[in-house]
């Protein structure tokens, strides 16, 4: 076991004594660096962005302690900030720490205990504001999410509403049975998609607040619920669905995100198929070996455009018309696969398929 | 009053849509020839290749924004990059789901766009703008 990193220290003084002491002493413990001029302590700071800790004398030559904090609070906001001083500048010191440039001061000559202890809080201190900045991103993060969301309500899910209410609109004018039940077809696969939209938001959820479940999993399970799922698309279609497991070790993953995997790519395949093509099929290979997993599935349908294949696992990206994506399927591939550490690879031709590569290692 | 009949292109992805247009324009009355496309790359081409005879009223273009591929915006963009004298031949009205302020001003920068229209088409809307 390697030990945790030292925390690193400046410590500013224009007396080489004190610096040397304060060195001697602390090394042990922390990584200290000294300087005994400001700008020497300029360059420390500038070359270590990780600095935790600032020391520094109240009376030097060229400036005092609480003009040099005033200074580097807005250069070097990260670092906190103590003042070595004594009785003598106590004025001074209430004024600085009143305006926020100091965390603290330790009076002069210091006991080790106090500086140790300064350390230890400044620590404390810069540790809370760096989570508070994580935090904050986080935040951000999720708000721009929540965007996201928003649109995808306002537009994606209000869209095929809109259409169901304007067929039901045209449908008092219709008199033609076929052209109606034509009508209610379009309605019932529109309903079905807002269905299968909303389904993998629940997906997405599941897989950003979700934790991985790592287990043994058994592919004769997932893809006997797959075959179930595209039974009537494959019988409506007339598509030949060719499974073939090889499994050469135990596989441990988080199951709802392979199987989420495995029929998103699979729902793609049998979703773009292309019309007149005389043998539809789609192959799912699922091997296990050497500690990996490798699924291939493989269609001969529309391909998708080279052009349009950096997009693909963006958010709401949809490279085709007329079939209903949400632009959501390949995103949830493409984020359960960085959480997985596994890779996606796709080769397609337009007009003439596409084999989409997924290997996972075994956990 | 009568209105000429006009021809009528329809250009949108969902294919609910293009089906309920199609049947609000044909039961106005006012209409020949209705035109579906799904895709706006293959309509432009089709524009491009079939040049209307002369008619007394303008053809008229239904265009949703909203779509993959080739938007509405672009296909309008593509629209006023062909010749002049096919151009005349049309007007657009454009189609949303969610009408935003940024997408009717950006609509005033197209000379051949007459409106923006809320989804979805009716006979009431439709025979608003026609009569």
């Amino acid at each position: 076991m390697t030990a945790p990193e030292k925390i690193k220290i400046l410590y500013v003084d224009d007396e080489i004594n004190n610096l040397v002491g304060f060195k001697a002493t602390f090394r042990y413990d922390y990584k200290v660096y000294t300087a005994n001029n400001t700008s020497e302590a300029y360059n420390h700071l500038s070359q270590q962005p990780d600095l935790r800790v600032v020391f520094c004398d109240q009376r030097m030559p060229d400036k005092t302690g609480v003009q040099f904090f005033a200074e580097i609070h807005k250069l070097f906001p990260h670092p906190v900030r103590i003042l070595l001083t004594g009785y003598a500048d106590i004025e001074s010191v209430i004024e600085a720490i009143n305006q926020g440039h100091i965390f603290r001061y330790v009076k002069k000559p210091w006991i080790d205990a106090e500086i140790l202890s300064a350390i230890e809080e400044g620590n404390r201190y810069y540790l809370i504001n760096s989570m508070i900045a994580i935090k904050n991103e986080e935040l951000q993060e999720a708000y721009d999410e929540l965007d996201k969301f928003y649109y995808s309500v306002t537009h994606d899910i209000r869209r095929p509403l809109l259409s169901i209410i304007g067929a039901i609109d045209v449908a008092q004018y219709i008199d033609n049975i076929v052209e109606l039940k034509e009508m209610l077809h379009l309605m019932e696969e529109s309903v079905k998609n807002l269905d299968i939209y909303i389904q993998n938001i629940h997906d997405y959820y599941n897989l950003k607040r979700g934790e991985l479940i790592i287990e043994e999993i058994n592919f004769d399970d997932i893809i006997n619920v797959q075959k179930n799922t595209f039974d009537s698309v494959i019988r409506k279609g007339d598509i030949r669905f060719v499974v073939t497991i090889l499994q050469h070790e135990f596989f441990r993953s988080d199951k709802p995100s392979v199987s989420m995997i495995i029929n998103n790519l699979l729902s793609n395949a049998f979703k773009y198929q292309r019309n007149g093509e005389q043998d539809k099929f789609v192959k799912l290979d699922i091997k296990i070996e050497n500690g990996f997993l490798t699924i291939i599935i493989e269609d001969n349908g529309i391909g998708i455009d080279k052009n349009y294949i950096p997009q693909i696992f963006n958010m709401f990206f949809r490279a085709t018309t007329g079939e209903i994506g949400s632009g959501f399927g390949l995103y949830n591939v493409k984020h359960a696969l960085t959480k997985l550490n596994g890779l996606i690879k796709v080769d397609t031709t337009l007009g003439t398929g596409s084999v989409f590569t997924v290997t996972i290692p075994n956990k | 009053m009568t209105v000429n009949k006009r021809n009528f292109i329809v250009i949108d992805d969902n294919k609910l849509d293009c089906f309920i247009e199609q049947k609000v324009i044909l039961n106005t009355g006012h209409s020949n020839e209705v035109t579906l496309f799904l895709d706006a790359n293959d309509a432009i081409d089709f524009i491009k290749n079939n040049l209307p005879g002369e008619t007394e009223e303008k053809n008229i273009i239904i265009v949703d924004i909203q779509m993959p591929l080739m938007d509405g915006f672009e296909f309008v963009e593509a629209f006023e990059n062909l010749p002049p004298a096919c151009q005349d031949k049309y007007q657009i009205y454009m189609l949303s789901s969610s009408i935003n302020e940024s997408d009717l001003s950006r609509v005033r920068n197209y000379k051949s766009v007459k409106q923006i229209i809320s989804k979805p088409l009716s006979i009431k809307k439709l025979t608003a703008l026609i009569e």
